[in-house]
């Protein structure tokens, strides 16, 4: 949480800057900094990932490392998976995407990320938060010495984003900021 | 003074510390310009043929930019919007269409929030228990304070086959004095008449959704996946596009205009019925 304070404060004070009442649209400025906020929790994700998956990291540890990953997103998100060779989807609950990946039958896993990402404009749902899309391309490299096996994949992950106004109380002020949460994820091998 | 010294010390000690490998870490593989090429989201598909965002993808453009929807910009996008390798679309339509879309004096813009367009989703359920292809029909609409997809249309084969009305002399009736008889001949319609839609006006649809709805609701439809997905545009005056996912090597990939159909008088509605299959 206290990583996210300075994007807290820079939201606030954009918010504040830019109008007191809240309107259906959402600047450019204020998107832009909400783009970054989004972006933060991509990486972060992309780093517990990398952690989950890589057999160097210690059970106990991977554990904690899925919790902190669980606390991204909003309840009931779910990983759509699918390969080039099937069209089936087949569907995970986020912590157990995670496990999968932790007991994946390689020695050795390095998984990466590429130097580009895609945002979506935001749009309101019926509820009135903002939905987005963060898209980002992920290299999976799995190496197994006993079966001289070598796997290596480039997955498309699109990355749902739940953007909402909230408020907090911090000394007697009501400050209001935007949230972002991850929802569900689709995850596409790409022919890359 | 010290203060700050260990301060500076600490953050980079830190970021050398951070665990992991996440988006942008050093070390991340470069991408060599294909998924920047890419039409990656459906979205993009939007930006690019309006000239709402920047070549490399990196800028959003607003109505204040100077780049905003420029004619020449768009030009370029539109080129690359095309499926060039499977589709077979002739250089000459394109070439029309993208005149039409860029026309000085009445450029065309696609509108996310705008009718006339439409999504096709393929699905697989399992129907009595067995699996079948489902095609759902999806339309944006607002609703609440937002919008939402929702299904519009559904098509079904199985269905099609509940409704298989012959007409003029072979068909099965009423014959014009049942009234007289207090219709008493309905038993005969409906006790073990596989064709009781014999019965009813010329101009009965059936509504395949409602149908499917009650079905999901008997439990007698479950859900199993989505299988293929694609988009259908009447945005365009006069024209017919079709959007699709390209998943491939190379640079000409995501979702790219995989058919395109100059529109006469009528036709419309035609590719509409041919889209649909609804009987």
């Amino acid at each position: 949480m206290k990583k996210y304070f300075p994007s807290f404060l820079l939201m606030f004070f954009l918010t504040a800057a830019v109008s007191v009442a809240q309107t259906a649209d959402i600047s450019p400025q204020r998107k832009q900094a909400i783009d970054s906020l989004a972006l933060e929790k991509v990486k972060d994700l992309s780093k517990y990932i990398s952690i989950i998956g890589s057999k160097e990291t210690q059970f106990s540890e991977a554990n904690r490392v899925m919790d902190r990953a669980e606390e991204l997103f909003a309840p009931a998100a779910e990983m759509g998976v699918s390969s080039v060779n099937t069209r089936d989807v087949a569907y995970y609950k986020v912590r157990r995407y995670f496990e999968r990946l932790m007991a994946l039958n390689y020695d050795r896993v390095n998984i990466s990320w590429y130097d580009i990402h895609y945002i979506s404009d935001l749009e309101r749902q019926p509820d009135g938060r903002y939905v987005g899309v963060v898209t980002v391309y992920q290299r999976f490299e799995g190496t197994s010495q006993e079966a001289g096996l070598n796997y290596r994949d480039t997955t498309k992950k699109d990355i749902t984003i739940y953007v909402e106004r909230k408020s907090t109380q911090v000394a007697g002020r009501t400050i209001e900021f935007w949230d972002v949460m991850l929802g569900d994820i689709r995850v596409t091998e790409t022919s890359a | 003074m010290r203060k700050i010294t260990l301060l500076i010390l600490l953050i980079i000690s830190s970021i050398q510390l951070t665990p992991g490998q996440g988006l942008y870490s050093p070390g991340s593989p470069a991408d060599d310009g294909k998924f920047a090429a890419s039409t990656k989201q459906v979205n993009q598909f939007f930006r690019r043929f309006n000239a709402e965002e920047s070549q490399d993808g990196k800028k959003r453009y607003y109505d204040t930019d100077t780049q905003y929807r420029d004619r020449d910009l768009r030009k370029s996008f539109i080129n690359i919007l095309f499926d060039n390798e499977t589709s077979g679309i002739a250089r000459e339509l394109k070439v029309a269409f993208t005149s039409d879309v860029i026309a000085e004096d009445n450029p065309q813009f696609l509108n996310f929030h705008g009718q006339n367009w439409f999504a096709e989703v393929n699905t697989v359920f399992t129907y009595r228990g067995k699996k079948e292809n489902v095609t759902l029909f999806m339309k944006l609409q607002p609703e609440g304070l937002g919008y939402e997809w929702v299904i519009d249309k559904v098509s079904f084969d199985p269905f099609k086959a509940y409704f298989d009305k012959d007409t003029g002399t072979k068909k099965q009736f009423l014959h014009p004095l049942s009234h007289e008889l207090d219709f008493m001949n309905l038993r005969k319609a409906f006790q073990e008449n596989p064709k009781p839609e014999s019965y009813t006006a010329t101009d009965y649809e059936p509504d395949y959704l409602t149908l499917f709805l009650y079905e999901i609701k008997r439990g007698n439809f479950k859900f199993e996946n989505v299988t293929d997905l694609k988009f259908h545009f009447f945005q365009i005056d006069n024209w017919y596009f079709e959007l699709a996912q390209f998943n491939r090597p190379g640079f000409n990939t995501g979702w790219l205009i995989s058919n395109l159909v100059k529109l006469n008088e009528g036709d419309r509605e035609a590719v509409l019925k041919y889209i649909y299959d609804q009987k």
